[in-house]
């Protein structure tokens, strides 16, 4: 007890010592539940469904022919591939628009609710308008992906620009910063951990709008490969895919962690606004 | 230094020492009058200190001193020129800080000279010479979370020293940390200043801070308040631990808190009657 009180106390040298424990106890119990899991779909399945339904043996024992199919190395390159480009679209334009409309009182008067209204717009009713406009391409999928990781970067950002200490600004103010400037060395940094929020909500959602344009405009990828053995009876097939989108969702929330860890020393939940 | 050593050729007729005028400063929110009529000077090498009861709009004087707040009537000229705005010249100590928590303690000292453009050279040259100056050496590397609520005021005042300011504005830069880091602090600012002498304005509501700090002390009271009483403070410099043992000491402090409590203690009489 005393040991663990010790540790949250001092930073650099308990926590560190603490920490491997900590993880290895966490990862037991993560191994734990996992197991669990499998061993009861692996039962249900067994004992009440059709032989075609896919179970855990079975989506182990293809995992190697999956793994050697081009195909699916090529649709999910192709998935993470436009995954990737329109994260770092909705990124930039998230992100301006969104310190524009936390910072700017007419800006936010002007698009506030169309912005909260598109992001409760399920994504997939604009399918049929990007079909449209760009044909069952790339191009399509793209759109369909900004659209679906936009408005979750626009909202957290506009909420972490307008949520800046007025200290903060104060002594921007007071040492004669540019706008420009302030929003740069200012705003933006202060508003990371909500642009930290948003990106991980983008991720996820990109990763759904690409996997959506894919089941639905027929564009290949991910998202076909998942449709295409599904229905040719190839439910163990169609599960190492589900199960590798899954992988994408974990990966980055390590990796966002990860890099709040390694960018953003300074912040930390429980000591923020000093 | 040099900068401060020069006589102030072309200042106004008769107060050619004053580098800061106030000249029947009026302020009000809405219908709320703060402060009304007040009018004082700063002379180049002279420590003002403002000590009023809570809520007397003391730091709203300062923040209209600063331009950070526009003023209804009257005016402040620093040197030749009228304050509207945040001026080159002038720099604020908060009673918040105000570091920057995503910037080490090297870039928050480096702030101010960034926002005003200096080379990167003389940055490298300056910040290093202040972060030493307020006994910061060895921390330039430490993220504002790191350091003590002393040490970050430390910070705090290395960034205004930086800019070689003529004018330091203190916003009861102390109130915020225990009373030992504190007394340590006003003998430290009285060194420092001993070294590079300015015009500065020390607000607080200490009133032993305000005899130790101040060469006259400025009594600000009433609804809305004004300039009660100025009190100049003839104690001999430099001002060290042997000032408060003085008898002076404790007689000028004894006439400031007569000051400041005259009407206090009238108000309660007055309640007390039938």
């Amino acid at each position: 007890m005393t040991e663990a009180n010790a540790a949250i106390g001092i930073p650099a040298t308990s926590a560190s010592a603490a920490k491997p424990k900590r993880a290895g106890s966490a990862l037991i119990s993560r191994l734990i539940a996992g197991g669990c899991i499998l061993l009861a779909w692996e039962v249900i399945v067994r004992m009440f469904a059709p032989a075609y339904v896919a179970k855990p043996s079975n989506i182990v024992m293809v995992i190697p022919k999956v793994m050697t199919d081009p195909l699916f190395w090529n649709s999910t390159a192709q998935t993470l591939g436009a995954v990737a480009q329109g994260l770092i679209l909705a990124l930039i334009f998230g992100t301006i628009i969104g310190l524009l409309l936390g910072r700017s009182v007419t800006m936010e008067r002007m698009l506030r609710h169309y912005v909260n209204g598109f992001y409760a717009v399920p994504m997939i009713v604009i399918l049929p308008l990007v079909t449209l406009w760009f044909g069952y391409t790339g191009a399509a999928r793209l759109a369909t992906i900004v659209f679906a990781a936009v408005f979750s970067i626009i909202i957290n950002v506009s909420d972490g620009a307008r949520a800046v200490p007025r200290e903060y600004l104060e002594v921007a103010a007071s040492f004669r910063s540019s706008k420009l400037r302030m929003y740069i060395e200012i705003v933006l940094p202060a508003a990371t951990p909500y642009f930290l929020a948003g990106l991980r909500l983008a991720a996820g959602r990109a990763l759904i709008g690409a996997v959506v344009a894919e089941f639905f405009a027929a564009i290949g990828g991910l998202g076909h490969f998942i449709l295409y053995n599904s229905r040719t009876f190839h439910h163990a097939e169609a599960f190492v895919g589900v199960l590798l989108l899954a992988g994408f969702g974990v990966g980055f929330e390590v990796l966002v962690n990860w890099s709040t860890k390694r960018f953003l020393p300074w912040y930390r939940r429980d000591d923020r606004g000093t | 230094m040099t900068k401060h050593e020069r006589p102030a050729g072309g200042a106004p007729v008769s107060k050619d020492s004053a580098r800061i005028r106030v000249n029947g400063l009026g302020k009000h929110y809405g219908t709320l009058e703060v402060f009304r009529n007040v009018s004082f000077d700063v002379g180049e090498r002279e420590i003002v200190a403002i000590v009023g009861p809570s809520g007397c709009g003391k730091t709203t004087l300062l923040r209209c001193i600063d331009g950070l707040l526009p003023v209804d009537e009257g005016e402040i000229w620093f040197d030749q020129q009228r304050v509207t705005s945040p001026l080159p010249g002038v720099a604020m100590v908060f009673q918040h800080f105000g570091l920057f928590p995503w910037k080490t303690v090297y870039d928050n000292v480096a702030y101010g000279l960034r926002m005003a453009g200096a080379p990167q050279a003389e940055i490298d040259k300056r910040v290093p010479e202040f972060v030493k100056l307020v006994g910061l050496a060895g921390f330039e590397k430490a993220y504002p979370y790191q350091i003590s609520g002393g040490m970050q005021q430390r910070c705090g005042l290395a960034r205004a020293l930086a800019v070689e300011p003529s004018v330091l504005l203190m916003d009861e830069p102390f109130a915020a940390v225990d009373a030992q880091t504190r007394e340590i602090l006003q003998f430290e600012l009285l060194r420092i200043w001993e070294q590079r002498p300015t015009a500065m304005i020390f607000v607080t509501h200490s009133i032993e801070e305000a005899v130790l700090l101040g060469h006259r002390v400025i009594v600000l009271k009433g609804r809305p308040s004004g300039i009660y009483e100025t009190i100049k403070i003839e104690l001999p410099h430099p001002r060290t631990r042997a000032t408060l043992r003085e008898p002076r000491f404790a007689e000028l402090r004894e006439r400031v808190w007569g000051t400041l409590m005259a009407e206090a203690q009238k108000a309660e009489f007055e309640l007390e009657k039938p």
